[in-house]
């Protein structure tokens, strides 16, 4: 088939146009292809599916901000966090400009001596009980679901620990793999440890950590620090 | 003004989508690029925004992400979003709609073999075998006929400037 016809046949079965390099003299026939195909009945309409799954991603975003606005002390009594992606969330970490145009960096000391992000927390957000205390045991990774956010708690040597359950690629749910201790993404096969460092992938990109989420415990209870608004 | 970034989301990712659609033509391309838009736009978006300024932000941000794939993947704009057509106070103006009068005005100049292969393939979704069995034709007489339909497509979507 010639490279045209593959393109044609890409946008008729819906795949991902991959790169491809074709002559420029048949740029009108990838053109009416693409109109042709996007006039089919409904077809620009967007899967509900796909929605709520960014609506995750984008939670997840929020969830892992860099910016605490309030006193940082008086937070950081209460949140036992590893900072380790804090440092380098990259891209959709300032969400928080979305709820307040006034955030400042945040001028926090790193966590723990080994990365060095700051602690990450909504300016808007609120302590949601994901799990109790008995059923994070030592060593053990846990998912938790709360719609707009997701992600995988974990508790060693007694502290507990969060990173999001978003692939940083595309939102995608991350699979746990509990006997390898790590989160698989179905879409595209990148790996991340469930402490949320990069594993492995095959993407044409520079793929960033998993971002932190704030977790606590008190009464028993395992509470993820979320944005506003987020439940299930 | 919206709310939160939640209302900015449910409110405007479906247009977004789209109108990326209606410039990739496939699902899952259109899918990732409203995701990067989203994850580049709502950044620096504020809430006091405007409906007016998150929308234009919002379509500025989508032509520039639609213009780095096709870089990426042809080395060139194949399509590209015109905001002067932009209307942010009705960015829903639904999108098929247009494409389905442009589609419709291209296939009535065509003769009638070509515009049967294109209408069951692409308007239809029937794959090749089953527009062959439709049209009593070969599945190889089929390819070839949609090849040369297509070609022949283009040059009344270039005549008539769709």
């Amino acid at each position: 088939m010639s490279r045209v016809g593959r393109f044609v046949e890409k946008v008729l079965r819906q795949r991902r146009i991959r790169r491809a390099r074709i002559d420029p003299g048949s740029d009108a026939e990838l053109r009416t292809a693409i109109l042709l195909r996007s006039a089919r009945l409904g077809a620009g309409s967007v899967r509900e599916e796909f929605v709520t799954s960014l609506h995750q991603r984008l939670g997840a975003e929020l969830a892992a901000d860099p910016a605490p606005p309030v006193p940082v002390t008086r937070r950081r009594r209460f949140v036992q966090l590893t900072a380790t992606a804090a440092a380098s969330i990259g891209i959709g970490a300032g969400l928080d400009h979305v709820l307040t145009s006034a955030a400042s960096p945040a001028a926090t000391p790193p966590a723990d001596n080994q990365t060095g992000g700051p602690p990450l927390s909504p300016d808007h957000g609120a302590w949601l009980a994901v799990a109790t205390s008995s059923e994070l045991r030592e060593g053990g990774v846990l998912r938790f679901d709360l719609g707009a956010v997701s992600g995988f708690l974990r508790r060693t040597n007694g502290q507990v620990a969060a990173v999001s359950g978003s692939c940083t690629h595309l939102g995608c749910q991350l699979n746990l793999d509990a006997q390898a201790r790590q989160l698989d993404c179905p879409c595209h096969g990148a790996s991340f440890s469930v402490t949320g460092a990069v594993l492995r992938h095959r993407l044409p990109i520079k793929l960033g950590p998993l971002p932190v989420i704030a977790v606590r415990e008190a009464d028993g209870k395992v509470e993820v620090f979320v944005p506003r608004g987020t439940g299930p | 003004m919206y709310p939160n970034w939640e209302a900015i989301y449910r409110d405007n990712v479906g247009w977004v989508y789209g109108l990326l659609f209606s410039k990739v033509g496939s699902r899952p391309d259109a899918e990732d690029l409203t995701t990067e838009v989203f994850l580049a736009a709502l950044r620096p978006l504020r809430v006091s925004a405007t409906v007016r300024e998150v929308r234009s932000y919002l379509m500025a941000t989508a032509r520039t992400v639609l213009a780095d794939h096709w870089r990426r993947t042809l080395g060139r704009e194949l399509t590209t979003l015109d905001d002067e057509l932009f209307d942010p106070a009705l960015p829903e103006r639904d999108i098929s709609r247009d494409r389905s009068a442009e589609a419709d005005r291209i296939l009535s100049d065509l003769p009638e073999n070509y515009r049967t292969i294109l209408r069951l393939r692409f308007l239809d979704g029937l794959t090749l075998k089953e527009a062959a069995a439709e049209m009593s034709v070969t599945v190889g007489n089929a390819k070839v006929l949609q090849h040369r339909a297509l070609r022949a497509a283009a040059k009344v979507a270039e005549r008539i400037g769709v």
